[in-house]
């Protein structure tokens, strides 16, 4: 075994791969954890939002007279005293030579979208500067405005002035001839449109951010999943090198993507900072982040599938349209090239083709969500339903025919993925075999018989993690082994959720051959941690492996040349484990990890020749490859009250394939959540605006997430096919929130087969299947 | 999402409750459990000068029964209906409508009076009290006075109240003979304010005829209402030849202003409604026969 791969062989190791507690859960579940609104800094004031009523408006004169003359508030910020102050505003992982769309601090010269932030109040509490904002004077001009993006190519009102027909940016290109002439001669030609509604991440905590300028050091706490690109973007905003922002994030409560990239409020609040004697703290509400803090998923795709006489697909095809709201947050054109590219899915494809336009509307800007290419699975998987049923093939046999095999692989699909260490065929049939899909074929026969409408929808996906590309591609660790023997790694990670504590510290565990209870982390802080571009692209568990196996590796190597030399035998013959190095088969000649280390930092002139003193190192682990696949199938069965047209789920069940799992209670957790909130997709979550552009859904009473009695115990199967990377890990952050909507869809389109209705527009509320139901008869 | 500033205030009897009311005026909310009116203040959907909170005045929190009749204070609980086995046996409508108002979190906070005072057309009380023809005791500065359910609620989140008068108890009558009793609801999600539903409340006499029967709707309407039409169909009639789908038809056929609205346009509440009447009418009748 290499250093650098020490401890990574999964199941070898003593902590890796068991189930082992989170080590975050002695903290939140006992309300210890520190959250961004937990911090509480010396004279700190408080910031609230004046937003736009209206969708679309021309902005006048802000009359903050009023609103100043209340005591407690201390300044009423526009775009006027705000904008001017940014230097630079671009992300890192985009670069800055992307054509970015446009993303002002406060709105210039239009408010683009009800919650469009205009002004800044900064008060003593948040209770006064709730009532400082509702004293704000706003001229608004209403104008017309661009509600539903379907409309955008043809509206007169364009949301910036600078895109014509409101569009974004496009990418792809239309079916090309002899794409055209695949489907036209295929036995079976199926073309449909799907519709998939605006819905979001909703995290438990809100945005937040607190920033305080003390002269030359900018300090920040924030609710992030990417502490150091919060600071490397606040740098470049304000102009001040990087070295003069630090960036702490303790515990984050959910973020999903929402919290992958500062926003426009975070930049108004660290610009205000600056103009403020005291430090200030942004928390977000909850009805400001239904408005303002960005949707997902609002989109629609003309499909094309063709299929030979037995089913088989001969080429498929996607003209994919994305709404980007007002102010999408990063750049949105690139991102979607990844729905089209991962069409063919996990199948095999001969030909393929896509074209993905983004399109702006007067509604909250689009924002990274889980799987932000998930349309690519609803589209695919509820196309391949709705024509095997036209074709009068079982779905499930229609995908047995086309799902990549073993030896198939590795494969590159029609539109360049290069797919490798996949396993859809073997997700697929152990998913069916733990429903067994034979028998609920005869219990759903019978039970139509008696009146009952029960259905099975499945879907599989493949999903590139872990990308190798960029500010993506490395990520680094220091561990220090302190003169105890104790140990700490600074990664960093973050708590936003995913367990990234505990995964470091039984990797650590492992890698060093110590006690789990002898290893903390420390993470989130960019001070004292290496730099990392934090979580995201379901990136954390094998970048975070890599970096603690290069570091511990080094670790490893120094502490095994003291062993040696203290116990006077060869490097070769010492072991580690439970903090002790020994030689190996004499127990007897040991030596505890305290004593190294004591040796180590205190008595360096006992230590080898060659062998530095301390315990203490720093590494970097290089992704090497472009992405790292994951796969899974999703299998859901429900029943469907055609009366109400409520949608019970009965069984659902994940066979999924993230290779060697470091956590398996964590690994079905992530996937736990994912799948909730694909359920909350297919069924519930609707972030939906009136005609006028105001929003419907801005309390928890009616933007409806599920809760656990909507969802049923999720049941899971594991394939393990180690990826290229460290450890053979893979990500498995966002696939739950990609397989979910349509295995649901595709269940509940089961259900109403027998009426022969036909669904492509999400989400399916009670109303919306009485209303197929009735349409159908 | 923070209320704007109120003057808090805290009187420890019904009779000062009143006399604030009566000097303050509209500028006065009463709060009991505060699950709605809450929010609507952090949303600043309702702003008011002050609150006058009920959760210290004596003699307003109580479950008995009186005669004929139980008696619940106004700021009674509604987790204390769900726990309460003289509500269960005395009144078994309202104690099988009380799992279906919110969460339990909110049961432990919401009254009785509350809900009743709020009126929500979705809520599940008042239909509850307009299908067993409840009574509501109300205190004003002059004096106090009973009001009949059909004549308390009258119109969207508007009751009889005056805005000096507090609603100190409901008096909801005792059922006796061969009677049975159902609530149905069809919610988005457990928890959720009904997309529509039903209260029935029957007794039959020795023959299977209908000797009284009730139908409240809610969720259908500005307000929880009782259906004439579904109830003239039922006066008199042997239960057997109740066919329990056509009434729920007609529970629905005249009604106007169903609302609309994300969740279901009005036609789509309807049926729902029609369904929920057909299952409660179903569950009630069967419990009358067979007890």
């Amino acid at each position: 075994m290499t250093p650098a791969t020490a401890g990574l062989d999964g199941a070898a190791g003593r902590y890796t791969g068991s189930r082992v507690h989170r080590v975050e859960d002695p903290r939140l579940l006992r309300g210890r954890g520190t959250f961004v609104d937990d911090v509480v800094r010396p004279r700190m004031l408080h910031a609230c939002f004046v937003r736009s009523p209206f969708a679309r408006a021309r902005l006048g004169a802000v009359d903050a007279t009023e609103a100043l003359a209340l005591p407690g508030v201390h300044a009423v910020f526009t775009a006027a005293d705000l904008n001017p102050g940014v230097h630079e505003a671009w992300y890192t992982s985009m670069g800055k030579d992307v054509p970015d769309t446009p993303r002002p601090p406060l709105a210039e010269g239009e408010a683009r979208f009800v919650g469009d932030p205009v002004a800044l109040v900064v008060a003593s509490d948040r209770y006064v500067a709730e009532d400082a904002v509702e004293l704000v004077d706003v001229d608004y001009d209403p104008l017309p405005a661009l509600v539903d993006y379907h409309d955008g190519p043809q509206a007169d009102a364009l949301v910036h002035e600078r895109y014509a027909g409101n569009v974004a940016g496009s990418l792809g290109a239309p079916c090309p001839d002899d794409l055209a002439a695949v489907f036209a001669s295929a036995a079976h030609d199926v073309s449909v449109t799907i519709h998939q509604q605006a819905y979001a991440p909703v995290p438990l905590e809100t945005r937040g951010i607190i920033v305080e300028w003390s002269g030359e050091e900018l300090t920040v706490w924030a609710a992030t999943q990417a502490p150091h690109e919060v600071r490397m973007f606040l740098a470049r905003l304000l102009g001040v090198a990087e070295h003069q922002v630090r960036v702490i994030m303790r515990d984050t409560g959910g973020a999903f993507g929402q919290k992958v990239l500062p926003m426009r409020e975070d930049m108004c609040v660290a610009l205000a900072a600056r103009l403020l004697p005291a430090p200030v703290k942004w928390i977000e509400d909850r009805r400001e982040n239904l408005m303002a803090a960005g949707m997902s998923r609002h989109e629609h795709g003309d499909l094309r599938m063709g299929f030979d006489g037995d089913g088989r697909v001969v080429g498929a095809y996607i003209d994919h349209t994305q709404d980007v709201g007002a102010y999408p947050t990063p750049w949105p054109v690139g991102t979607a090239a990844a729905v089209g590219m991962l069409f063919p899915g996990p199948y095999r494809v001969p030909r393929a083709g896509f074209r993905t336009t983004s399109v702006f509307s007067n509604t909250s800007g689009r924002t990274a969500y889980r799987g932000p290419w998930q349309f690519e699975s609803v589209a695919r998987e509820v196309l391949l339903d709705i024509a095997a049923r036209r074709m009068g093939i079982d779905p499930a046999e229609v995908r047995r025919r086309n799902l990549l095999r073993r030896d198939e692989l590795p494969c590159t699909n029609p539109n360049g993925m290069p797919y490798s260490d996949i396993s859809p065929a073997e997700t697929f049939e152990q998913a069916l075999a733990m429903l067994d899909y034979d028998a609920f074929r005869r219990q759903q026969a019978e039970a139509r018989e008696h009146g009952r409408h029960l259905g099975v929808g499945t879907c599989t996906y493949v999903e590139p993690t872990t990308t190798g590309m960029a500010y993506y591609g490395t990520e680094g660790a220091t561990i220090r082994i302190e003169p105890t023997g104790t140990v700490n790694v600074y990664v960093s990670g973050g708590s936003t959720g995913n367990s990234l504590e505990t995964a470091v510290v039984q990797l650590t565990a492992d890698a060093l051959g110590v006690d789990l209870a002898d290893v903390r982390t420390v993470q989130g802080d960019t001070a004292v941690t290496p730099f990392g571009a934090g979580t995201g692209g379901s990136r954390s568990g094998s970048m975070l492996a890599g970096a603690v196996a290069e570091t511990a590796g080094v670790l490893r190597e120094r502490i095994v040349a003291i062993a040696a030399h203290l116990l006077e035998a060869s490097p070769d013959d010492i072991e580690l484990g439970e903090s002790r190095a020994q030689v190996r088969g004499t127990p007897a000649a040991a030596v505890p990890l305290a004593k190294i280390a004591d040796v180590a930092y205190f008595a360096p002139a006992k230590l080898p020749d060659g062998v530095p003193a301390g315990l203490e190192a720093s590494g970097r682990h290089h992704a090497r490859n472009p992405m790292i696949w994951a796969n899974a199938t999703h299998v859901c069965t429900c029943e469907v009250d055609v009366t109400t047209g409520a949608v019970r789920l009965l069984r659902y069940i994940v066979s999924e394939d993230c290779g060697p799992m470091i956590n398996p209670s964590v690994v079905e957790g992530q996937i736990a959540g994912g799948t909730v909130q694909g359920i909350g997709g297919a069924l519930f979550e609707h972030l939906a605006y009136d005609e006028d552009g105001n929003p419907l859904t801005t309390t928890f009473m009616d933007y409806l997430l599920p809760t656990a009695t909507e969802v049923p115990a999720i049941e899971y199967g594991h394939v393990e096919t180690p990826g290229p990377g460290p450890g053979g890990f893979k990500g498995v952050g966002e696939g739950g929130a990609i397989g979910a909507p349509p295995a649901v869809v595709n269940a509940v389109a089961d259900a109403l087969a027998p009426f022969g209705v036909e669904i492509t527009r999400l989400p399916l509320t009670p109303a919306t299947i009485v209303e197929l139901i009735e349409g159908a008869r | 999402m923070k209320p704007a500033p109120f003057d808090y205030h805290a009187p420890t009897t019904a009779e000062e409750a009143v006399a604030l009311l009566a000097e303050l005026g509209d500028t006065a909310k009463l709060i009991a459990g505060g699950q709605s009116l809450v929010p609507m203040l952090a949303l600043r959907l309702a702003v008011f000068e002050h609150l006058v909170d009920l959760g210290r005045v004596e003699n307003l929190r109580g479950i008995e029964r009186v005669g004929d009749s139980l008696r619940v204070g106004a700021t009674t609980t509604q987790s204390a209906v769900e726990r309460s086995e003289v509500a269960a046996d005395a009144v078994p409508l309202l104690a099988r409508a009380t799992p279906l108002i919110g969460h339990v979190q909110i049961r432990n906070r919401g009254t009785v009076g509350g809900s009743l005072a709020h009126a929500d057309a979705a809520a599940e009380y008042p239909a509850v009290a307009l299908a067993l023809d409840a009574e509501m005791e109300v205190l004003s500065p002059t004096g106090r006075r009973t009001v009949a359910s059909p004549d308390f609620f009258t119109g969207l989140w508007s009751t009889a109240v005056g805005d000096d008068e507090l609603l100190t108890a409901v008096r909801f009558p005792v059922w006796s003979g061969r009677c049975g009793f159902a609530i149905r609801e069809f919610a988005r999600r457990h928890g959720d304010f009904a997309i529509a539903g039903a209260a029935v409340a029957v007794e039959l006499d020795g023959d299977d005829r209908v000797r009284r029967g009730t139908i409240a709707l809610f969720g259908l309407g500005p307000s929880a209402q009782r259906s004439d039409p579904a109830e003239a169909a039922l006066g008199g009639a042997a239960v057997d030849d109740v066919d329990a789908d056509e009434l729920g038809q007609v529970a629905v056929a005249s009604l106007d202003s169903v609302p609309s609205d994300l969740h279901g346009s009005s036609a789509y509440r309807r049926r729902v409604g029609a369904a929920m009447v057909a299952d409660a009418w179903r569950a009630a009748s069967e419990e009358a026969r067979h007890g």
